[in-house]
């Protein structure tokens, strides 16, 4: 090829041009498709967004909640963590609910119930070291509506459901007493209802022999009315009063028999009950969506409520028939960024709010919404709840723990160093309750006036104070050592170590050396239960809205493992306990209750941190929002103005296109100059002829 | 008080130092680092890698002022000034955002501070010293035994080399990172733990590839020498085959190591992490999540981290590369 | 090629007795059936007989060899039996997130090789211009950028700032596409680097061989000597790191499931390793790692099919 003839260089200049120039037609042609093909696909691309939802849905009133985690369990009889609680609340109603607009005080209702149940006493035989003695207890009479039915489901006869009676809330206690099913609160009534004992240990000898709970056996405590099947009586053998805080509670509610019986194992995950919602669909790790169940008895939104309820627009529902919207949508999400996420852009009508979110809400100037949610129109929300956060001691512990004065010093030193007041402001933003003693506010016996004098934040008392347990500035006395302290916690994010190292930056104020040591949830857990620790943090959420839901908390035979995890023992305090659990609210008893909070101020076996505030933020569109401090059947009150969310919806979320085009664009035109090199490279090879490389 | 562990560092140092001066004496390292002097990104490369070395150093090196004092580390000491401040605040601001009262810091911060008020720039120095031990103590840890088992595997086959084999394969089979997470829930926290169980999941790879090249190396003509020679298997093992191998097994380890420091952040992700103490950009990475869903955005936290990170992980990337044409140009990409 | 096969899958049998013993022992050490079960109790304070019963129902009471036994035989059979924490069936767990896992983690999968072997192409056609420098540098850089940055990054750009897609969730069907967007580009983006960079060497070793300088002399054009030639026979070394990490499809993409939501089976496993799921992490070790041997001998077949030179004895 070297030696082409001159003559013909022309001619190859001639068909190299007329190359280049297909070719330079073929590139042009392909540009243009392409640049055809981005425009036909950009009005398709408008059309996607951000919404999870389907269009379909979108003015449709349907409420959109978030679920931090897959519930474990729907089954009423097992079912223990407020997640699982949204869901199997509004499925499962019980003879009482909470009053959803009257808070403070909580006041309870009828909700299956008919009429307030009636208490007698009860004198009864018991044997007692071999010698019959007579004691006396009590039997509550409860009479529910007639006119409840289950939801409709294939387990019933040709599939509608039936008529619920006072059977059906035997049979869950009796659920409850089978030991293979593990009821959280069988504790709670095991050794009260009387005959509950022989029925648990009965079924646990069943157990023993892999054989399943026989619920034929009787309790004795439990009967059906004979003439009336929608009365039922419980007999117990000692006054109970916090009884009507588990009528209450989904554990008692009417469970079918027949759905246990056709669904087994997969009872937990098909619930079937008589509430004003029931499930439509679940998917895994995806979504839970509750549906309205039209067997629901004729519910009415209260006509009534506190000062001010009517103004805020509480009472614009008021005698409506309940449930008031269509469906609840649950986005199944571990991640609180991603929940955050989507109710920013109002894909979520409440924010699960936590302390990690909970910051941006409020503005940095003050208290108060920030500007952007203000802007938004969102809507605040705070009410104490009821829970206690906590440093327990160790009262085991050869440094920390034992009843001596220098160590009560030294506990009260460690409890008055840290500030309760700048970790609220730090990690929830100021919305929690400075703690003082465990009771937390809207309890009987919560005074807001009260100050523990060893627990509210004072450093130079506090040194003091350490001084006087034998470490001047921390260091031991005898041995001239730093005092070392070991912080056991199982921290596992972000957040949570900011606390960790928070509380032992405020105790190493104090010249005492703190070491944290962190272990994974497991191995923490077994850590507490088995004592293996200095000082631990802690919480404790109420199950029902009594003080002795907190009180026993330290009550001597709850040692580890059960929550009694500071092994706090005070015979005088074990005492006032006991009387206290037997007697209603009345002023005798709120002052054995200020006698007990003394007691434990004075032994300081915890420090006491806060009590949560539930706080949640709303969307504007979502209406009759009121937080209650115990109750979770909330989303039965609730309401949305679909066509203000569908119109903020398209406002919040215009998507923006211009960055990608542009990185493609970007990508595409940095290609053409190389191929502007290549192609001279190329042209060159074909002038110089072959046989250079590359 | 002069803690005993301040003398590591320099132990590292020096033998750091003795190993290249001792290398270089050969032909072949000679050679590879005539090569390296002459790529100016590998110089670059390397000029950070020492950097880092140093800021890692100079975090080692602690002592106790007092029997009752708590260690400080020469870095510690050189920001001890630094004040802490109570929460989040942004690069060179003058108060604390995010929290209902903002207050007005007490010092300057360049990179501003974090969710517990620290000085951001010290706790990314902080990490370096963690990195380059996860890099460093992970790869003692899995060196000594890919080269031991390897080697055996290689150079004696049957019974051993199906034993060893199996050992690896049976390790390899299991989904690297569940091994990995596995294995830390059975070993516990800390940075020591993080390397051991980095160790076990990473020694499979170098095992196989030096095993293979054992296998190349027996057969050849000089160690059948030696062997008629009757020198012992020992020392044709460490003498003769071992030499041979340090190519391309230093080339593998200096690949491998921006993996190991990139596998820190991961595991935080996961709560698996170094603890609290331990300056972690893993940790900072992990904050991040929650601080970019914040308003205004907390992203000096994430950027610092990740910079650092980025940073060190691209100079041990080039700085591989550099060494892989080096000392195998047929390598050269 | 039969019978090498079935020699190999015979020699899997012991590998995976192996690792099916190292989980078990694992496991045993990482948490007691006494921890399993108070964290697979419901109630806040478990007392000591719900623990023994729980215990008893789950069979953790026999002795250690037994229940080795028990769960190597029913294993080989893929009956999983039941999530030690909630109970329910894991083989149907497992069919139900395989999906999800199978459709995100392919796409990504198959959208990198994609743009690998097409930005590998790009390099090595345009080698030596700045367009080739542009482009092993970008990958040098990429990958040092860390995994969770790309997650947290993206996911703040492209779903915070630009709006474009969800942030997280999952839908059947076709509603699938807008939720698989954003951990496709994430997951993308961050393995580009070390695929183009791989992928490039094999080409570029490809270009140095003996036939292309052949096919150079006969004046082939560049472009049919990449396409034709170079492509054809890098795709020998591509498709080996190809089918190896075909398990990993299944596993599903740990890190992007758990942050996307998507209710895979890389996500049930973080779920599993945090609830210290015993049952459940067994399973799917036991799975992956039948994959990952599943994925060894399908490398070796394919290599004999494309690659004439290689044969299977």
């Amino acid at each position: 090829m070297s030696e082409v003839p001159v003559l013909l260089q022309g001619e190859t200049e001639k068909r190299l041009r007329f190359i280049r120039f297909v070719r330079m037609a073929r590139f042009r042609t392909s540009l243009w498709s392409a640049l055809v093909c981005l425009g036909l696909s950009l009005p398709a691309l408008q059309g996607c967004g951000n919404n999870p939802y389907p269009k379909s849905d979108a003015r449709r009133a349907i409420h959109y909640r978030i679920l931090a985690e897959d519930p474990k369990t729907l089954d009423p009889t097992v079912s223990y963590t407020n997640t699982e609680a949204y869901v199997v609340d509004v499925i499962y109603p019980s003879f009482f609910q909470y009053n959803y607009l009257k808070i403070d005080p909580v006041e309870l209702e009828p909700n299956l119930g008919a009429e307030m149940p009636t208490r007698e006493d009860y004198v009864f035989e018991a044997e007692e070291d071999g010698q019959k003695v007579r004691k006396t207890g009590e039997v509550w009479t409860f009479r529910i509506r007639e006119d409840l039915r289950f939801q409709d489901d294939p387990c019933f006869e040709g599939g509608k459901g039936r008529k619920v009676t006072a059977h059906d809330f035997i049979y869950s206690f009796k659920r409850m007493g089978d030991p293979a099913m593990h009821s959280p609160v069988l504790g709670f009534v095991q050794d009260k209802i009387i005959g509950m004992q022989e029925y648990v240990e009965y079924n646990r000898k069943r157990l023993d022999d892999k054989q399943s709970g026989d619920y034929a056996f009787p309790i004795k405590g439990l009967q059906v009315d004979p003439q009336n099947p929608h009365v039922f009586r419980i007999f117990l053998n000692q006054k109970y009063p916090q009884l009507k805080y588990l009528m209450a509670m989904h554990f008692t509610t009417p469970i079918p028999r027949e759905a246990v019986e056709k669904y087994g194992e997969d009872f937990k995950t098909h619930p079937v009950g008589c509430g004003p919602y029931m499930m439509k669909e679940y998917k895994r790790r995806r979504s839970l969506t509750l549906v309205k169940n039209p067997n629901y008895y004729p519910d009415f939104y209260p006509s009534e409520g506190m000062p001010g309820d009517a103004e805020a627009g509480l009472l614009a529902d008021a005698g409506k028939q309940l449930p008031l919207l269509d469906e609840v949508h649950f986005t199944i999400s571990r991640e609180t960024v991603t929940a955050w996420n989507l109710f920013i852009q109002g894909y979520l009508d409440s924010a699960a709010v936590n302390r990690d979110n909970f910051q941006q809400v409020v503005a940095n100037t003050g208290s108060g919404l920030s500007e952007e949610m203000v802007r938004k129109g969102l809507v605040l929300r705070e009410a104490a709840g009821m829970s206690i956060f906590y440093y327990a001691f160790n009262m085991d512990d050869p440094v920390v723990g034992g009843n001596g004065e220098k160590q009560k010093k030294l506990r009260k030193a460690i409890s008055k160093s840290i500030d309760n007041q700048t970790y609220i402001d730090l990690f929830l933003i100021g919305l929690g309750v400075p703690a003082e003693s465990p009771l937390p506010p809207q309890l009987e016996g919560y005074d807001p006036d009260y100050v523990n004098p060893n627990n509210t934040f004072d450093l130079e008392e506090a040194k003091r104070l350490l001084a006087e347990a034998g470490y001047p500035n921390g260091i031991n006395e005898k041995t001239g050592d730093r005092l070392t302290l070991y912080f056991d916690n199982g921290a596992g994010n972000a957040t949570a170590r900011q606390m960790v190292d928070f509380v032992v930056r405020s105790i190493e104020r104090l010249g005492i050396d703190v070491q944290s040591r962190t272990s994974r949830p497991n191995v923490w857990q077994d850590k507490v239960r088995k004592g293996e620790f200095q000082f631990i943090s802690y919480g404790w959420l109420a199950d029902y809205p009594d003080p002795e839901n907190f009180l026993f908390l330290f009550y001597g035979p709850n040692v580890r493992p059960a929550p009694n995890y500071a092994n706090y023992q005070n015979k005088r305090y074990d005492r006032l306990f006991e009387q206290m659990r037997a007697m209603d609210e009345s002023p005798e008893r709120t002052a054995i209750i200020h006698e007990m909070r003394d007691i434990l101020a004075e032994d300081s076996p915890w420090h006491y941190t806060f009590h949560q505030v539930s706080w949640g933020l709303y969307q504007p569109w979502l209406k009759n929002v009121k937080t209650h401090p115990v109750s979770k059947d909330v989303t039965k009150y609730y309401n949305i103005d679909t066509e203000k969310r569908a119109q903020l919806w398209s406002e919040w979320n215009r998507p923006n296109h211009w960055p990608w085009i542009l990185t493609l664009a970007a990508f595409v035109g940095a290609l053409i100059p190389a191929a502007n090199v290549v192609k001279r490279r190329r042209n060159r090879r074909i002038r110089k002829g072959p046989g250079r490389k590359a | 008080m002069f803690l005993w562990t301040s003398v590591i560092p320099f132990l590292v140092v020096g033998l750091l130092w003795l190993l290249i001066r001792h290398a270089l004496r050969q032909p072949l390292w000679a050679e590879a680092s005539s090569r390296i002097k002459k790529n100016r990104m590998a110089l670059v490369a390397l000029t950070i890698i020492c950097a880092y070395g140093g800021v890692a150093f100079v975090d080692a090196v602690s002592w106790k002022d007092d029997k009752n004092s708590p260690a400080k580390s020469v870095l510690d000491r050189v920001f001890a000034k630094m004040p802490v401040e109570e929460t989040y605040s942004a690069p060179m601001a003058k108060t604390t955002t995010g929290v209902p009262h903002p207050k007005p810091l007490e010092g300057k911060h360049l990179f501003g501070t974090d969710g517990n008020g620290r000085d951001v720039l010290y706790q990314t120095l902080r990490g370096c010293k963690t990195a380059l031990i996860i890099g460093g103590l992970t790869t003692l840890i899995s060196l000594p035994l890919a080269l031991l088992l390897g080697m055996l595997a290689g150079y004696y086959g049957k019974l051993v080399d199906d034993g060893i084999q199996y050992l690896y394969t049976v390790l390899d089979s299991i989904p690297n990172i569940l091994l990995l997470v596995t294995l830390l829930m059975v070993l516990g926290n800390g940075l020591d733990k993080i390397c051991l169980a980095l160790g076990i999941t990473t020694w499979v790879g170098l095992c196989r590839l030096v095993r293979g090249e054992t296998l190349k190396h027996r057969d050849r003509e000089y160690v059948r020498a030696a062997k008629s020679l009757g020198v012992s298997d020992f020392r044709i093992l460490t003498r003769h085959i071992l030499p041979n191998l340090l190519p391309t097994v230093i080339i593998t380890v200096t690949l491998g190591l921006s993996g190991l420091i990139l596998s820190e952040a991961i595991l935080s992700y996961l709560s698996l992490g170094v603890t609290n103490e331990t300056g972690s950009w893993g940790n900072m990475i992990d904050a991040a999540r929650v601080e970019l869903a914040r308003e205004p955005v907390l992203w000096w936290n994430l950027l610092a981290a990740s910079s650092a990170l980025f940073v060190l992980v691209w100079a041990f990337n080039v700085f591989g590369d550099a060494i892989r044409d080096a000392i195998d140009p047929r390598l050269r990409s | 090629m039969l019978r090498y096969v079935l020699r190999r899958l015979l020699y899997a049998v012991p590998i995976i007795l192996g690792v099916a013993l190292l989980t078990f022992l694992l496991f045993y050490s990482t948490s007691t059936p006494e921890q399993m079960a108070v964290r697979g109790l419901s109630a806040k304070n478990p007392t000591q007989d719900q623990i023994q019963a729980w215990i008893v129902q789950h069979g953790y009471d026999k002795s250690k060899s037994e229940q080795f036994k028990k769960h190597v035989g029913e294993m080989f059979l893929f009956r999983f039996g039941k999530s030690d924490i909630t109970g329910e069936s894991i083989g149907a767990r497992i069919r139900e997130g395989a999906l999800p896992s199978a459709l995100v983690a392919g796409l990504i999968f198959s959208g990198s090789v994609f743009a690998g072997i097409v930005l590998a192409l790009v390099a090595a056609y345009y080698r030596g211009t700045y367009m080739d420098r542009l482009i092993t540098l970008t990958c040098v850089l990429l990958m040092s950028i860390v995994s969770i940055v790309y997650i947290i990054v993206g996911q703040y750009t492209l779903s915070k700032v630009l709006k474009l897609f969800p942030v997280a969730g999952f839908a059947d069907g076709l509603e699938a596409w807008k939720f698989v967007m954003l951990p496709f580009i994430v997951g993308v983006v961050s393995g580009l680097g070390r695929s183009v960079r791989l992928y490039r060497t094999f080409m570029l070793e490809e270009m140095n061989q003996d036939y292309v300088r052949t096919a150079r002399a006969k004046g082939v054009g560049e472009k049919s000597i990449l396409f034709k030639h170079v492509l054809k026979n890098a795709m020998i070394p591509i498709i080996t790191s190809v089918v190896l990490s075909i398990p990993f499809i299944f596993l599903g993409n740990l890190l992007v499931e758990s942050f996307f939501g998507i209710p895979g089976l890389g996500g049930m496993m973080v779920d599993a390793i945090t609830n210290q799921d015993f049952a459940v992490v067994r399973a799917m070790v036991f799975l992956g790692t039948l994959l990952y041997i599943v994925g060894a001998i399908l490398t070796d077949v394919c290599y004999a099919l494309v690659d004439p030179r290689v044969r299977l004895e």
